[in-house]
């Protein structure tokens, strides 16, 4: 019925509150997605995570309204895989902080991890995992954050 | 040491909520601010309270059986005292007083909010899905499905039934999809804590339709009915496993609509 | 809610200061304070060396490792130890990734990290 190649995707969305529960679920359904589309297990776990950070972060910084959502669609073409999550607009600050983080030289937030604990090392997993990686700031503070990943064996 | 503050204000969530930010030592000697304060909450008669306490520096155990005390009295009015923003030093010393087996922790004060929502006021939660209609999609659909409802606290075997409910659905919209229209298979879920409504939209050739209502209404009446029977079987076991189905038809798609109640 | 984690215990005979700790599952941000709560009961109530055994730990983010660091570190504290063996390939990356792998005592096997114990 469908075809996937390099030029038409299979395209799938998920939009959800904006809820830590939902990421859990989020995130393995696209993992899972992936490997059904013959993504080794590799890189639908690296998927996993990056989605996984990139959620999290549209929560707690983007998303902050009662009932607001999160919505990622995805696309997966027979060479890559592309995503976009987009949340419903944040705090000015955060997002200069988020558009800092995915500047970043290679310097390893580790050393501060210890005092800070887990703030900023969901970003740094990002950048590294990612080929690609875009954000725009749209009406609102609206925040769309876009990854693109090449199969390994493409 | 700076002494304890403690800033009562509406939570910009909710305004209708309140929030104590709390910063400094919650020590012995705070025992009095604590219960002075409280007693201006009881007397706003708000029977909700969220405690910010990324501020906190230090706890001992007698403001926190203080704290422990006002719990108590919201609780007895139907309401509840929790806990948000406390760093991890703290929080292991909350462990060790027990303080965390009485309250409840949120890293933030929007999870508080999003479970004052589900908790109390029985509020339910969307998620809109689409996805090609294609049999692959389905496994992980469906598994993401179950994983919501256990993770809203559903049991393992309504999740196993909601799975399973999803499944035929699904399969049913992949099968009878448009080959012509190409159109993606919509998955809306409505949740709460006594429910959960599957809507699962699709489209279909206009040829079709006519022999998806004939079959809708001529399905048998238990899954196993009739070896020989192709057909039929998946809405039978959707209608076993559910408390409701509607099926409509229109000029270009299908809509099923499943309810499912929550077991406890 | 909580994404599935599950922890398992075991004594490890001649170290009565220390427990062995299975980690099943996932490690993420709707679980680490359960894991954080059940792992301070356990300095608590004495054990100042854990062994985290990480063979069926399937994921792991950054919310996790965070909490990971502050066991490590309230370990050294007690003056014991926060020790993490059979780390799969995939959670040992985004350990690598954070350049946690200093940070953390991480062993290959559980016996290597019971034979590294002071």
């Amino acid at each position: 019925m469908f075809s996937m190649d390099t030029q038409t995707p299979y395209v799938f969305k998920v939009k959800f509150p904006s809820d830590l529960d939902y990421v859990s679920p989020v995130r393995k359904f696209v993992a899972e997605t992936l490997a059904v589309n013959k993504f080794s297990p590799k890189f639908a776990y690296r998927s996993e995570v990056i989605v996984d950070e990139i959620c999290h972060n549209a929560i707690i910084h983007g998303s902050r309204t009662v009932d607001a959502t999160v919505e990622i669609e995805c696309k997966v073409f027979s060479d890559r895989f592309e995503f976009q999550v987009n949340d419903q607009g944040g705090k000015r600050d955060d997002i200069e902080r988020l558009k800092h983080a995915m500047k970043k030289s290679d310097a390893r937030l580790a050393d501060a991890s210890q005092e800070k604990e887990s703030r900023g090392l969901g970003l740094e997993i990002v950048r590294l995992l990612s080929e690609e990686i875009k954000m725009e700031v749209g009406e609102d503070n609206m925040t769309t954050v876009r990854v693109v990943r090449k199969r390994e064996d493409a | 040491m700076p002494d304890l503050k403690i800033q009562r204000k509406p939570l910009d969530l909710r305004p209708d909520l309140t929030m104590w930010k709390i910063e400094g030592p919650l020590d012995a000697e705070s025992i009095g601010y604590i219960h002075r304060e409280f007693d201006s909450v009881l007397e706003s008669k708000q029977n909700f309270l969220v405690a910010e306490m990324s501020g906190v520096t230090q706890v001992s155990s007698a403001a926190i059986g203080q704290l422990m005390g006002c719990r108590q009295l919201l609780v007895e009015r139907g309401g509840d005292l929790v806990i948000t923003g406390v760093s991890l030093d703290i929080k292991s010393k909350l462990s060790a007083m027990g303080a965390t087996k009485i309250f409840k922790f949120y890293n933030e004060l929007r999870t508080a909010v999003n479970a004052y929502h589900w908790e109390v006021e029985r509020k339910s939660e969307m998620v809109w899905m689409s996805f090609p209609p294609e049999l692959q999609f389905v496994p992980p659909v469906r598994q993401m499905v179950s994983r919501i409802a256990r993770q809203k606290g559903y049991t393992n075997r309504d999740s196993f039934r909601i799975e399973t409910i999803v499944d035929e659905v699904c399969n049913n919209a992949v099968e009878h999809g448009s080959e012509r229209l190409k159109k993606n298979i919509d998955l809306n879920i409505k949740i709460d804590r006594e429910k959960i409504e599957l809507e699962v939209i699709n489209a279909s050739d206009p040829d079709k339709i006519d022999a998806l209502r004939a079959l809708s209404t001529s399905m048998p009446k238990t899954p196993d009915a009739k070896l020989g029977q192709k057909r039929g079987r998946g809405l039978a076991l959707i209608k076993m496993l559910s408390n409701k189905l509607d099926i409509n038809f229109s000029g270009d798609g299908t809509s099923v609509h499943v309810t499912k109640l929550r077991e406890e | 809610m909580e994404s599935q984690i599950e922890l398992e215990y075991e004594d490890i005979k001649g170290h009565a200061d220390t427990k062995m700790v299975r980690f099943v599952g996932d490690l993420d941000a709707t679980n680490v304070e359960t894991v954080l709560e059940k792992i301070c009961n356990l300095f608590n109530d004495g054990f100042i060396n854990i062994i985290a055994d990480f063979k069926k730990l399937r994921y792991v983010n950054s919310t996790g490792l965070g909490i990971l660091l502050h066991f490590s570190k309230s370990a050294k504290e007690k003056n014991g130890s926060f020790k993490i063996a059979n780390v799969n390939e995939n959670v040992y990356e985004i350990i690598e990734i954070i350049g946690a792998t200093t940070l953390l005592e991480i062993y290959d096997e559980v016996d290597e990290a019971i034979a590294a114990l002071k």
